[in-house]
């Protein structure tokens, strides 16, 4: 668990001025003079030293640019989405870890081979017809499959849920950096929040999805039933990886709550779950309706008039 | 200057200094020398031309100050272009490979132009150092295949195994100017105990052809080799069976280690009727040539006339019987 006092007294190096900053913050900025500060904890097993970071490349213009086109995509979002206005707009740098692992896994499956055979039949007049009919002849195939599995991101923040960042995925792992306190130096940067264990489970579940993926692509044969694995990971490493990304909250009625939106902070790719709006989608249905009927109407009208 | 690194801890490939992860199996590098907090520290990143306190600035993608504008060093990840680590000698010289070239234009056979040989002109010849990758390799390979061994009313039973392959002293191009197809066959051709430091200089005015890809695509080139070879090499003798299909392979590579050679070779255009031909020889056999030579389309049309005169002979004196 994160230690919950490890508040941090922080005096300004520029103005002197006394700054209190929360356990799960890595930056702060001095409320009176804008100084921004890194802070480096002393590394513990859920907290580890940040290995790599990946830099913004999307500034908050171009962010709050995106994510009005992503708005004006959405044609059937709730009225005055397209014109709501996107609230709380940060720059975060997201910890997560960046897993890799040899992936050994033993299978099962029941391959389908393909053979043909010619059928001879006897229509109704007494004619002999043949024709070539595929049948297919399954075997059964175990074996192993081993193989190194890498790139695969996991949160490590309560903030994001995992499924939000595979939404914000991909990252660019080329334009990966070393972390230096540069790199987050003046923007929010989060410490990890959720323990090392459980971001583990998380990469470990990623990855046996991504070995099934493999696997089915693996399976010899014409086709392929039944395909069970079992996997295991071996030499596992998680580095502490800080990933640049805009959220947005979106406020488009005051009774509802604000909308999510995640934008990549070095792609720009615009992730968010937009509702549907019942009354647009009935609107719709009711003018489609209307046009429908307007040559009925007009046909009928004709036919009263003759 | 780019090895003395500990090899990587999982796959043993070597590192080299600019490496983040390895490119093998993807492992964090050991970072350098990091000491122990024991403490809370606060770091304030100053402008080095003003002292302001600066931060981080997306158009810069540093730290860059908003004050003065100056922006500081950030270390980025090198991905330096390849450059050659050895030079194989040149043991075939000049007047040799020319020597080659003629007996080769006269051994061509009867389909040729009669004065292929008399009538060809040199243009150039130049001596060439075409570069590529020498690596060796510990595969752990775990497969799946089809292949008619089993087989029962179906053409094809699946098959799965694991086998471990070794590779040593394979070359891979990464040649611009030589076709993949003339250097498969300079290969087998070349000493790579003969690899040098330098260049010798028994042969003036050579080119050296350069690397023109960073290192980074570079091993996954060589990579992406052994992947494709590794097929090829189950099935010889690994998997069951005379004939295969759809052979899978996952690899588990270890020990990855390349070196960057360059590779003699003589390349030779020589012109015929105002046609230019290339032939490539190796620099280290003058038995091993590569290239192309016009055909004689009088020769070939008279023979094709020639048969078909022949056969319609035979067939009327069939008939005729």
């Amino acid at each position: 668990m994160v230690d919950v006092n490890d508040r941090v007294e922080v005096s300004c190096e520029s103005c002197g001025a006394k700054v209190v900053v929360e356990p799960l913050q890595r930056t702060s900025r001095c409320p009176y003079c804008d100084s921004p500060s890194v802070i480096d904890r002393p590394a513990t097993a859920d907290r580890p030293d940040p290995v790599f970071a990946i830099g913004f490349a999307v500034d908050q213009k171009q962010a709050d640019g995106l994510v009005r086109a992503f708005l004006k995509r959405k044609k059937m979002a709730p009225f005055g989405l397209a014109r709501a206005f996107a609230e709380m707009v940060q720059g975060v740098y997201v910890p997560a870890y960046l897993y890799s692992a040899v992936a050994s896994s033993s299978y099962a499956a029941r391959i389908g081979e393909d053979y043909w055979v010619t059928e001879t039949t006897r229509d109704s007049k007494g004619r002999t017809r043949t024709r070539r009919k595929r049948k297919t002849e399954l075997r059964d195939l175990r074996g192993s499959h081993r193989t190194y599995l890498g790139d695969v991101l996991v949160t490590a923040s309560r903030g994001v849920s995992n499924e939000e960042l595979e939404s914000a995925e991909p990252y660019d792992l080329d334009e990966l950096k070393r972390y230096a306190p540069g790199l987050v130096a003046g923007w929010s940067s989060e410490e990890p929040s959720l323990t090392r264990e459980d971001c583990l489970a998380l990469a470990r579940r990623e990855s046996a999805a991504e070995v099934g993926r493999l696997l089915r692509e693996f399976m010899p044969g014409d086709s392929v039933r039944g395909l069970d694995h079992q996997t295991t990971f071996e030499d596992e490493s998680a580095d502490l990886t800080l990933l640049p990304m805009w959220v947005f909250a979106v406020r488009y009625s005051q009774e509802k709550p604000p909308i999510r939106l995640i934008v990549n902070g070095q792609t720009g790719e615009v992730w968010g779950r937009v509702p549907t709006s019942w009354r647009k989608i009935g609107l719709v249905v009711a003018v489609v309706l209307g046009l429908l009927a307007v040559p009925i109407l007009v046909a009928m009208i004709a036919g009263l008039l003759q | 200057m780019t090895t003395a690194q500990a090899p990587c801890s999982r796959c043993a490939s070597p590192l080299e200094r600019e490496d983040l992860r390895c490119p093998i199996c993807n492992a964090a590098a050991p970072e350098g020398e990091r000491e122990d907090r024991q403490q809370t520290e606060i770091e304030v990143l100053r402008c080095e031309g003003c002292g302001a306190a600066v931060a981080y600035d997306v158009r810069a993608r540093a730290p860059a100050c908003a004050f003065c504008g100056s922006v500081m060093y950030i270390e980025v990840p090198e991905d330096p272009p390849e450059q050659i680590e050895g030079y194989l000698p040149f043991t075939v010289s000049r007047e040799r490979a020319g020597e080659a070239h003629r007996s080769w234009l006269r051994g061509l056979g009867w389909f040729r132009p009669s004065d292929l040989h008399s009538a060809s002109r040199m243009e150039s010849m130049t001596p060439l150092w075409w570069v590529g990758w020498v690596f060796d390799a510990e595969a752990a390979a775990t497969w799946a295949a089809d292949s008619d061994a089993g087989a029962r009313r179906a053409d094809w039973a699946p098959h799965s195994g694991q086998t471990d392959l070794e590779f040593e002293n394979v070359i891979v191009s990464a040649s611009r100017g030589l076709s993949s197809s003339e250097t498969d066959r300079l290969i087998p051709t070349y000493d790579l105990t003969s690899a040098r430091d330098r260049p010798d200089e028994t042969v003036t005015e050579a080119v050296v052809e350069q690397f023109d890809l960073p290192r980074s695509t570079a091993r996954g080139r060589v990579a992406a080799f052994i992947r494709r070879t590794v097929a090829d090499r189950l099935q010889q003798g690994h998997i069951p069976g005379r004939r295969f299909r759809n052979v899978n392979a996952a690899l588990v590579l270890r020990r990855l280690v390349t070196r960057r050679r360059a590779f003699p070779s003589w390349v030779l255009a020589y012109r015929y009727r105002g046609a230019l031909y290339r032939v490539v020889i190796s620099g280290q056999d003058a038995g091993c040539l590569v290239g192309s030579a016009p055909y004689s389309v009088a020769k070939i049309v008279g023979v094709v006339c020639g048969g078909a005169l022949v056969l319609a002979l035979i067939v009327s004196l069939i008939l005729a019987l």
